[in-house]
């Protein structure tokens, strides 16, 4: 399977220091009210796309994330579970998956098909798969959206994400705007639904003369396969992306156009 | 279904009630819950939704699995994370799962590895419409040549905050569910687990094609003219290659709220003549949130199996002069059904299924 990437927008929290909130409200002139930070986070990296490419009202929007909006679990759990109070209506709302996919669709102006969607492993490549599978009969484009938000305590994200004690968690969000055509494409990504041992991951990437990288254990989030596309691509290097989970193991393939 | 079926053709029904937190303190609520528990593990769960998943795939043979993806619909509260939450309060730091990783999509990919199904799997999160919406998720992979089967199960239990949140909304009836009823005062909430296979097999029940958007003009309504479900409604018959008069019946999504019910009735005016049959599924087993995708398709295929439509249960005075909801089952074997969901999150979603006899 392989789409072709026309636009990009990345960004990895302990890269670039940002006021997201801030950047919303003073750039961007949104209203932030009734929104948290994960939806913040969600908001801006899909601004930035729209800054790079033209969104059509059509377009499918993918949104995924390695465990959803935490925060917004913790503070209702706080209401309800701790202070014994009840569940404000708007707080019951943002618990929802799909209340950052709305709002991403009224900021960037899509009205078409929006999805929320979580896989336990290779969120990104699952989803990858998934707009493939649904663009190749839609004729339609997509846009993909990987949302992670580290919050605190660490200790908790790190129990929910199965990390070591050890690992940085970070906030990331990234975006790509794919189509099934090459038509003003920068880059394309190959990807399937195999899963690969070690041994067998070892003989391909052997015989490749791309740059491989491995994801990484120390500064993490769940989504970072999305993340290493865009920086390859921003880079205009090709990559053999290997994503791991248990003793499986993905690639993704990330090739330059011109 | 069995049960259900036997529920739905004598009209008893069997909806008991729930405490939920209010304002004024706790307050108890009609509520269809399963007569298991299952709401209150992880393990529960996934035993709950491998129960149903097996059931489906329990003939393929072994080459068959491989090549059969599972997809879960669910509004849920992801039961791991809120595990988690509450031990890292507590500050359980002795859990031994305290690192492994887990999330919404945990009970797919169980229930996958343990029926040897093919390693993707993935959970649709959209509200009300997220196993309908996995549904044509799942169908996209199938007719793209992703995979060769899909199985869809959705999934829905009973959650603290979830019925908190309801309550705070002020959505939940005390009585009765009373779709497009000029008296309807809300929506009873309710438990369901339900599952479908996809393939590309002949079958004599065939899912013709649907479209799902995300276009409402608020996140928890759409404008009372119904405009936003009449554009998904169309768009899904467009999709499906099939035109108005085609639909033998309509299953609506009908919460009984006093705009979503005007909304859908406005937007069945725009489309439907007033000889249009249209029932709704939610008296009969509550509103089951993300799992009533599944749920009411299956209902709806399991009751035209045994010949007929269902009534539409508590409507005695419609809303609309011209379109009445089904007052008696109606008799039926085979046609081409429209089926609405709708939910929070502007997500709006319609599906055609049909039945052929020959």
């Amino acid at each position: 399977m392989k789409l072709y990437v026309k636009a990009i927008s990345s960004y990895q929290g302990n890269l670039e220091d940002v006021d997201i909130k801030k950047e919303l409200k003073q750039t961007y002139k949104r209203d932030t009210r009734r929104q948290d930070k994960f939806m913040h986070l969600a908001l801006w990296g899909a601004l930035r796309l729209k800054e790079r490419c033209e969104i059509n009202s059509d377009d499918e929007i993918y949104i995924t994330s390695g465990v959803g909006n935490m925060e917004i679990m913790q503070k209702c759990n706080e209401y309800v579970n701790v202070q014994k109070d009840i569940l404000r209506p708007f707080d019951f709302i943002n618990m929802l998956g799909n209340t950052t996919s709305y709002h991403i669709a009224k900021t960037i102006g899509t009205k078409g098909k929006n999805i929320f969607e979580v896989s336990n492993s290779f969120s990104f490549i699952n989803s990858l798969i998934s707009a493939y599978a649904s663009i190749s009969i839609s004729k339609k484009e997509a846009v993909l959206g990987c949302v992670d938000l580290a919050t605190q305590p660490q200790s908790l994200i790190k129990r929910v994400l199965g990390l070591d004690k050890e690992v940085t968690v970070l906030s990331g969000v990234n975006y790509q705007k794919l189509s099934l055509t090459m038509d003003e494409a920068i880059a394309s990504i190959e990807f399937d639904t195999k899963t690969y041992t070690f041994d067998e991951l070892q003989g391909i990437v052997e015989n490749s003369n791309v740059k491989v990288i491995y994801a990484p254990k120390d500064n993490y989030f769940e989504t970072m396969a999305s993340y290493y596309v865009n920086r390859a691509i921003e880079a205009k290097e090709e990559l053999i992306y290997v994503d791991s989970f248990e003793d499986n193991y993905k690639i993704l393939r990330v090739e330059i156009l011109d | 279904m069995h049960e259900i079926l036997e529920v739905i053709k004598s009209g008893d029904i069997k909806c008991i009630s729930k405490e939920v937190n209010t304002l004024d303190g706790k307050r108890s609520v009609p509520y269809f819950l399963l007569q298991e528990r299952v709401a209150d593990t992880k393990e529960a769960i996934t035993n709950a939704i491998k129960e149903v998943a097996f059931e489906l795939v329990k003939n393929l043979t072994t080459e068959q699995k491989l090549n059969t993806v599972l997809l879960l619909g669910t509004a849920i509260l992801d039961k791991n994370v809120i595990n988690s939450v509450e031990d890292t309060t507590n500050e359980y730091d002795n859990n031994p799962e305290q690192f492994c990783k887990t999330s919404l999509d945990s009970y797919a990919q169980d229930t996958a590895k343990e029926l040897g199904l093919n390693p993707f799997t993935m959970t649709i999160a959209t509200a009300c419409t997220s196993s309908i919406n996995a549904t044509l998720e799942a169908r996209n992979l199938v007719n793209s040549g992703v995979c060769q089967r899909a199985v869809v199960v959705g999934a829905e239990f009973s959650l603290g905050m979830m019925s908190d949140g309801f309550v705070s909304m002020n959505l939940l009836s005390m009585s009765s569910q009373k779709p497009f009823d000029k008296s309807r005062d809300g929506l009873i909430l309710g438990e369901a687990i339900a599952g479908v296979l996809l393939g590309a097999e002949e079958s004599q029940w065939s899912l013709l094609g649907g479209y799902s958007n995300c276009n409402s003009q608020t996140i928890t309504a759409v404008s009372d003219s119904g405009d936003e479900f009449f554009e998904v409604m169309s768009k899904a018959m467009e999709l499906s290659s099939v035109n108005a008069g085609d639909i033998t019946t309509l299953k609506a999504h009908a919460t009984s709220s006093l705009s979503n019910d005007l909304a859908e009735m406005n937007a069945i005016s725009k489309i439907f003549d007033k000889n249009l049959d249209f029932t709704a599924i939610k008296p009969y087993v509550g509103h089951t949130l993300g799992a009533c995708g599944i749920l009411e398709m299956a209902m709806m295929m399991a009751c035209v199996d045994e010949g007929f439509v269902p009534k539409t249960l508590n409507s005695q005075e419609s809303i609309s002069e011209e379109f009445i909801p089904l007052q008696e089952h109606k008799k039926c074997n085979e046609g081409v059904f429209m089926l609405n969901y709708f939910g929070f999150g502007g997500n709006n979603t319609s599906a055609i299924i049909q039945k052929e006899l020959t």
